[in-house]
């Protein structure tokens, strides 16, 4: 494992009832990339997404970060791990128990013990940085999807992860509410976070990530540069899936 | 369907007992054979003897309203009385169902019963008996206007009511051709039956069919003249305790040499038996709120067993529901396999099960029995509550709080439980709801609840129907009132999304 890499998987399975869903991938990511994973639904790739935090455990294979096999770790540890990459659902999955300012500082308060004032400051500046400080008090129930999202990624920010992981975090918004999300994720691409993206939003591959990962049947096909992946891949299945979506 | 119950758990009861070594295997004890058991003496030590008796049944055995305080009177207790001052040993007495009496003395919660309890060669295969003190005939209790019964054979074809496990559900069964025997518990209930034309007559003993007919206005008492010998009533003790039954004996015998039974006992109970409204010249509803504290006695009873029930229940519940929901393989198993068993059974017969079951190997007192049985069973239903409470929270919840850092405890704590309460307490309130219903079955062990107090009542004042309204509208109320206040306390809830 070189030193510059953030994130490295080797040889990674997955199997759900005897169906092997991620086939053996390898992969590595640096600090300040900003990856895209496309493909066919069903390809794998929140699957692959999930296992490098380990919300889904691999079957086999190895995943590490920050210079530790995430395989071996603990409970305990993983938990302290996962502080270090932030996550965005697709379904948003902000707490309905609470209001748009305790979703984005209860992480710090409870599992990194923060002062309640220093983890209210950052959750306001989180929140103004996404757009929706007049919200701090409301319930996510009377949020609009685009706001749910964008609140979302407020409170994984407020942990400060190293990486952050985007399942899909466009595909339950309205067309109209895509762009506001986008534009935050590109925001955030420009400031250096590293980040990878399940997506179906191919301007989005195109125009901020600096990586596509080409993902089908349970592989990543092709690695590329998004300019590179676009006008001239090296794949058929890339070539055939980029007729169909384009 | 009482009694078939009562049946299947002394069936269990015997076997228990013989297990425990419990039962004595002489099935008949000569009456002068000197007695080399312990019984005695052991009440001796104790100082008092324990009476079981079913008190709704004048005038053997009745309530009495004095002072404020529900007393036990009647011939039988006369009897007892005397029977204790012999022995030099003080007399308490323990009130249950008549059903539950001789189980009860089985499984040694009671010393001694008298009860009415006429002498059967079946109940002499698991209680011994002393000699007779009296000897009762059989009446039938039959609207005044109908003419057309004049003895047990002008039953045949027709409807009889009578107690359950009475020796009068045997004499109608065996010698009255196609009857159909309406039994149940009390005897109020059988008048009631009578008069609303559900029972063509119902069959007692003649002390009580008198006190019936005398107090309740439009039956009479007729006499059954069913082909026996006159029935014996005797005092039955445990299996075994010789001591006692020469004790006793030595008491009967003295009385009935004096018919001090006939003479005295029942002569002064009758005139201590609580009177009817329209003997007294007042009002039905007058009556009933000359007997207000026992309707409140028993709302007391009821609310505290249904509290204590539900607190406890809920305690369970949690506990059974996070080992349900635990990876652990053997607490899951625990856990499922009490909520389907308790979920399996009736509460009757879990409540008998603690209160004679457990009985057996310590003595627990009927109310801690009943809320014992409340609580276990309560803790099965709320524990299945919580598990779909936290079941019906989206996995995409969880996962976000893991995602987050939180521990799998932190984000049940924090996340989970917090939405989870929200469907949980309504369904927690129908449960509270539901118990307070359901607790009423602790009257049959003899907690004095509100179904308890009801039948007391009924047989004090000879009204069949009026309590029974007037416990309904109780129970209608405490249901009301807290589906009601659970109501606002979830609106209070919802408000805060």
């Amino acid at each position: 494992m070189k030193n510059s890499d953030i994130l490295k998987v080797e040889n990674v399975k997955k199997e759900f009832k005897n169906n092997l869903v991620l086939k053996g991938i390898d992969a590595e990511v640096k600090p300040g990339q900003v990856i895209a994973l496309i493909g066919p639904s069903g390809a794998g790739k929140s699957t692959f997404l999930r296992c490098l935090n380990m919300l889904g455990k691999p079957t086999s294979g190895a995943v590490y970060f920050d210079g530790q096999d995430l395989m071996k770790l603990k409970d305990k540890q993983l938990d302290s791990l996962r502080t270090k990459m932030g996550m965005v659902f697709q379904s948003f999955n902000l707490f309905n128990n609470m209001t748009v300012l305790d979703n984005v500082k209860v992480a710090p308060i409870k599992v990194k013990k923060m002062a309640d004032a220093k983890a209210t400051e950052i959750a306001h500046q989180l929140l103004k940085q996404v757009g929706l400080d007049n919200k701090a008090t409301v319930y996510p129930s009377s949020l609009s999807g685009g706001q749910a999202q964008r609140v979302a990624i407020a409170r994984a920010l407020a942990m400060h992860p190293e990486v952050m992981l985007f399942d899909e975090p466009t595909s339950a918004l309205d067309p109209e509410k895509v762009g506001e999300v986008l534009s935050v994720m590109q925001d955030l691409a420009q400031q250096g976070m590293t980040m990878l993206v399940v997506t179906h939003e191919m301007d989005f591959a195109k125009n901020v990530a600096n990586q596509i990962w080409f993902m089908d049947d349970g592989q990543i096909v092709e690695k590329n540069e998004p300019e590179a992946f676009f006008n001239h891949p090296k794949t058929d299945r890339a070539k055939d899936f980029l007729s169909k979506v384009i | 369907m009482k009694g078939k119950v009562v049946k299947l758990l002394m069936v269990f009861i015997m076997t228990f007992s013989i297990f425990t070594g419990f039962m004595n295997k002489n099935t008949y004890t000569q009456v002068n054979a000197s007695a080399s058991d312990s019984y005695l003496s052991n009440i001796k030590k104790k100082g008092t003897i324990v009476m079981g008796t079913a008190p709704d049944y004048p005038p053997y055995e009745f309530t009495k309203n004095e002072g404020g305080q529900a007393k036990i009177l009647g011939a039988d207790i006369e009897l007892a009385k005397q029977i204790a001052k012999n022995m030099g040993v003080k007399l308490k007495i323990k009130s249950m169902s008549f059903d539950s009496l001789l189980v009860a003395l089985q499984t040694g919660k009671v010393d001694m019963v008298i009860a009415g309890l006429t002498k059967t060669p079946e109940r002499a295969k698991s209680v011994d008996f002393t000699i007779p003190y009296y000897n009762g005939g059989q009446s039938l209790l039959v609207n005044s206007n109908d003419n057309s019964i004049k003895s047990y054979k002008d039953l045949n074809n027709q409807s009889v009511g009578v107690q359950t496990g009475s020796t009068q559900y045997n004499l109608v069964k065996q010698q009255v051709k196609n009857a159909s025997l309406k039994g149940m518990e009390s005897v109020n209930d059988l008048v009631l039956a009578l008069k609303t034309n559900k029972v063509k007559a119902v069959a007692v003993e003649s002390a009580t069919g008198e006190a019936y007919a005398s107090n309740t206005p439009g039956i009479k008492a007729i006499d059954a003249k069913f082909n026996t010998a006159k029935a014996q009533n005797v005092v039955a003790f445990h299996k075994g305790a010789t001591s006692l039954v020469n004790a006793a004996n030595k008491t009967i015998k003295a009385a009935n040499a004096s018919q001090e039974f006939e003479k005295k006992f029942i002569p002064e109970a009758s005139k201590q038996m609580g009177t009817s409204a329209k003997k007294q010249k007042i009002s039905v509803w007058q009556q009933m709120y000359n007997y207000k504290d026992y309707f409140i006695k028993g709302t007391e009873y009821t609310i505290l067993i249904s509290i204590i029930g539900t607190i406890l229940g809920l305690l369970l519940g949690i506990l059974l529901a996070l080992m349900r929901l635990s990876k652990n393989k053997l607490f899951h198993a625990i856990a499922v396999a009490y909520i389907e068993f308790i979920r399996g059974t009736p509460l009757m017969v879990q409540i008998m099960f603690v209160y004679f079951g457990l009985g057996t190997i310590v003595n627990v007192p009927a109310l801690t029995s009943g809320i014992i049985a409340v609580f276990i069973n309560s803790g099965a239903y709320v524990a299945e509550i919580i598990r779909s409470g936290i079941e019906s929270i989206d996995d995409g919840q969880s996962e976000a709080a893991r995602s987050l850092g939180f521990s799998s405890h932190q984000t049940m704590q924090i996340v989970v439980l917090p939405q989870a309460i929200k469907n949980i307490l309504p369904a927690l309130g129908n449960e509270f709801v539901s118990l307070i219903k359901e607790s009423s079955i602790v009257s049959i062990i003899g907690v004095t609840d509100l179904i308890y107090q009801l039948r007391i009542v009924q047989a004090d004042t000879y009204q069949g129907v009026v309590p029974i309204f007037i416990v309904m509208v109780i129970y209608f109320i405490l249901t009301f009132g807290i589906s009601r206040l659970l109501g606002l306390l979830e609106g209070r809830l919802k408000h805060e999304e």
